[in-house]
């Protein structure tokens, strides 16, 4: 217990440092960018004949940030303001937070993602197992060939794919949006129906994009713990098939769990793809038109959202490695 | 050798044999066809001895091994033969279901110590419940109990190995853990894969020490596999030599490792260097042992390394391999060599 709490605040430290270095680099690649809106809004209202003191207030009122000021003050007040979970406001919708502007997107964002990387897990590791087991047979090269494949398509040409086959030449799937917009909102099944319909292709085109390197993965992972001792030994000890083959997957999925974490990040990167080929009105989506519209509040307050979810996305990983391996857990009590 | 291993082995002489293996071909599947591995070899282990099955890597003494567990992996299978076990009839006739009962239950299988022969992700002791589960054994307790006791007679605090996970444990205590798996369902039949590889010397006199007397205590007949004729000296009763598939020399240990007649166990015998006197009294054997592919399909599978076929060039050598047969002493030898038959030939001839 006391190790894991060790751990827990190591893992606390790092990802503080860690969003430190990235809210660090967006805030000044962001403003390397060209085109600056609130440095837009004060010109003008300057030009409008207010004083630039008064100007200076009323950018500050709308966006929440300094227009003006060397960037190390601008830094410091961000950073600031940081602390304090305030985000600034978005610069394209008047009046909202960022943070508000995003997680509205990241809901829908984090549904898509979850379902995909459900979807994808299950199927990668099911036939990674057959793949395994069947690796001398035709089944096993066929399965193996097909997750390389698609693990090599790319998400957007994933989902462009999947837009021309289930909407096009066969259209039993909603082209756009997160709901269809004639449905009462609210828990009743016409609109979770739609809301299902219109998550299915989107999810299915993280799943498919993904599946194969948890088919690969397991797949080598499985063959590597068939060789393993004591794969035979059970067998020799005369345990039950059910038993053995219990074995053979909890130690085949723990290295499993170490691309899990990262295919979340690759999954929260790929929402800019694949959310903009549905129109799927996420977190991508909203990244998109905050960079359309320089809104940098929107930006900001993405990128880090996108980098907590990857840092909790490990720390949960490592946590998991944790409880299901017992050579981590209890490394250093060896009996003597 | 001692006055009571001695005793043990005359009596269990008298009494039908615990396993017999009878012309046991086991073949492995190769792109170049099937290949034996084992080929043709009798072998008969008499209740409450040990015998020990040595060779050289490849020999097939490892396949054999598994062979008696019904456990040849693929790409082998039985060919040929048949492994009769006291109690169970012919394995190679066996279900899939009754060996797998017969696997841990009448028949221990103890790995190489250097094998990891345990799930690293459970404790010994979740194994221990698993087994009894895959085993069917309704009173738990009494299974913890007899491993609790097997262990703390090997002289390991049992409660503690119970609750370890395998990289909490010592060679020397794995191999103690794998002692207890394969004699808490009370086998009778032990079957030892390099029990002592990858130990050091203390740990190996004690599973050694461990091994001679749960055998004892337990009335076990014991097959123990190993390339280390020191081990067999050291606990087995009774020796089977193995060489490229086939068992060319069997007999009493002392007899065998006094005066071997075979050419090859003779050689292997030599190639062990002395505790006292001159090293270079040791003679490796020349030629390197024969793998799957290699084997000698006709003739005897020693003949290329043989140090009496250079000298006579006996036809037969080169026509077919010899059949494991008793020599002419009485001592119930049995040696699968052309020369030492015509030896024998010749001195009944002469006495004749």
């Amino acid at each position: 217990m006391r190790n894991l709490l060790v751990r827990l605040a190591g893992h606390l430290v790092r990802a503080l440092v860690m969003i430190w270095v990235v809210a660090t680099f967006t805030f000044f690649l962001i403003r390397l960018m060209p085109g600056d809106p609130v440095a837009a809004q004060y010109e003008k209202l300057v030009q409008q004949g207010m004083s630039p003191d008064a100007a200076r207030n009323a950018t500050r009122l709308t966006y929440g940030f300094l227009p003006t000021g060397s960037g190390w003050d601008q830094y410091v007040h961000y950073l600031w303001r940081l602390l304090h979970f305030d985000f600034g406001r978005s610069t394209q919708t008047l009046g909202v937070n960022a943070s508000a502007e995003v997680l509205t997107g990241a809901k829908w964002t984090i549904g898509l993602v979850l379902a995909g990387i459900l979807i994808s897990f299950a199927l990668g590791t099911v036939l990674g197992v057959i793949a395994a087991i069947r690796r001398s047979s035709g089944v096993g090269d066929a399965l193996t060939i097909t997750g390389s494949l698609f693990h090599a398509i790319p998400q957007f040409v994933m989902a462009l794919v999947l837009i021309t086959v289930f909407t096009v030449i066969w259209p039993v799937f909603p082209t756009d949006g997160n709901v269809d917009i004639l449905v009462d909102p609210g828990f009743n099944g016409p609109y979770v129906a739609s809301l299902v319909s219109h998550a299915s292709l989107p999810a299915l085109a993280y799943a498919l994009s993904m599946f194969g390197s948890y088919l690969l993965t397991m797949r080598s992972s499985v063959i590597s713990v068939l060789g393993d001792d004591f794969v035979l030994a059970a067998e020799l000890r005369g345990l039950t098939r059910t038993m053995r083959l219990r074995y053979i997957a909890r130690n085949a999925l723990l290295p499993l769990f170490t691309i899990f974490a990262l295919t979340i990040g690759f999954m929260f990167g790929g929402a800019v793809f694949i959310e903009k080929a549905f129109n799927y009105p996420g977190m991508g989506i909203t990244l998109i038109n905050s960079i359309g519209h320089r809104d940098y509040s929107t930006m900001n307050a993405t990128f880090l959202l996108i980098t907590a979810a990857v840092i909790v996305a490990n720390i949960v990983a490592d946590l998991l490695y944790t409880a299901i391996d017992p050579r981590v857990r209890r490394g250093g009590e060896a009996v003597a | 050798m001692t006055a009571a291993t001695q005793a043990t082995t005359s009596t269990a002489a008298a009494a039908p044999p615990a396993v017999t293996i009878r012309d046991l071909t086991i073949v492995y599947r190769t792109p170049a066809g099937e290949l034996p591995a084992v080929s043709g070899v009798d072998l008969d282990l008499p209740p409450g001895t040990i015998t020990g099955l040595v060779g050289e890597s490849g020999s097939g003494k490892s396949t054999l091994a598994l062979s008696l567990l019904g456990a040849v992996q693929r790409p082998g299978r039985i060919a040929a033969g048949s492994i009769h076990v006291d109690g169970l009839g012919n394995l190679v006739e066996l279900s899939a279901k009754s060996l797998q009962e017969a696997r841990g239950g009448e028949i221990g299988y103890v790995f190489q110590a250097a094998q990891n022969s345990l799930n690293p992700l459970k404790t010994v002791g979740k194994q221990l419940l698993d087994l009894g589960r895959s085993h069917g054994v309704r009173d738990r307790t009494a299974l913890v109990r007899s491993a609790k006791e097997l262990l703390a007679g090997m002289g390991l605090d049992a409660a503690r190995v119970l609750d370890s996970y395998q990289h909490e444990l010592s060679g020397g205590m794995r191999q103690r853990v794998g002692i207890m798996f394969a004699l808490v369902l009370n086998a009778h039949v032990l079957v030892l894969d390099e029990p002592t590889t990858a130990l050091d010397m203390i740990s190996q006199a004690n599973v050694l020490k461990i091994v001679r007397a749960v055998h004892t205590e337990r009335g076990l007949t014991t097959l123990l596999v190993t390339h280390d004729i020191g081990v067999v000296a050291e606990v087995a009763e009774r020796i089977a030599v193995m060489y490229g598939g086939v068992v060319v020399e069997q007999g009493e240990t002392a007899d065998v490792l006094r005066a071997p007649k075979h050419p090859y166990a003779r050689a292997l015998i030599n190639a062990i260097p002395r505790v006292s006197g001159d090293l270079s009294a040791a003679r490796p054997l020349p030629g390197r042992p024969p793998t799957l592919g290699t084997i000698p399909t006709r003739g005897c599978v020693f003949r290329e390394r043989c140090a009496v076929y250079a000298e006579r060039q006996l036809p037969a050598c080169v026509a077919e391999q010899p059949p494991l047969a008793p020599v002419a002493d009485g001592s119930g030898r049995l040696v699968a060599c052309h020369a030492v038959a015509v030896e024998d030939q010749q001195a009944t001839g002469e006495t004749a």
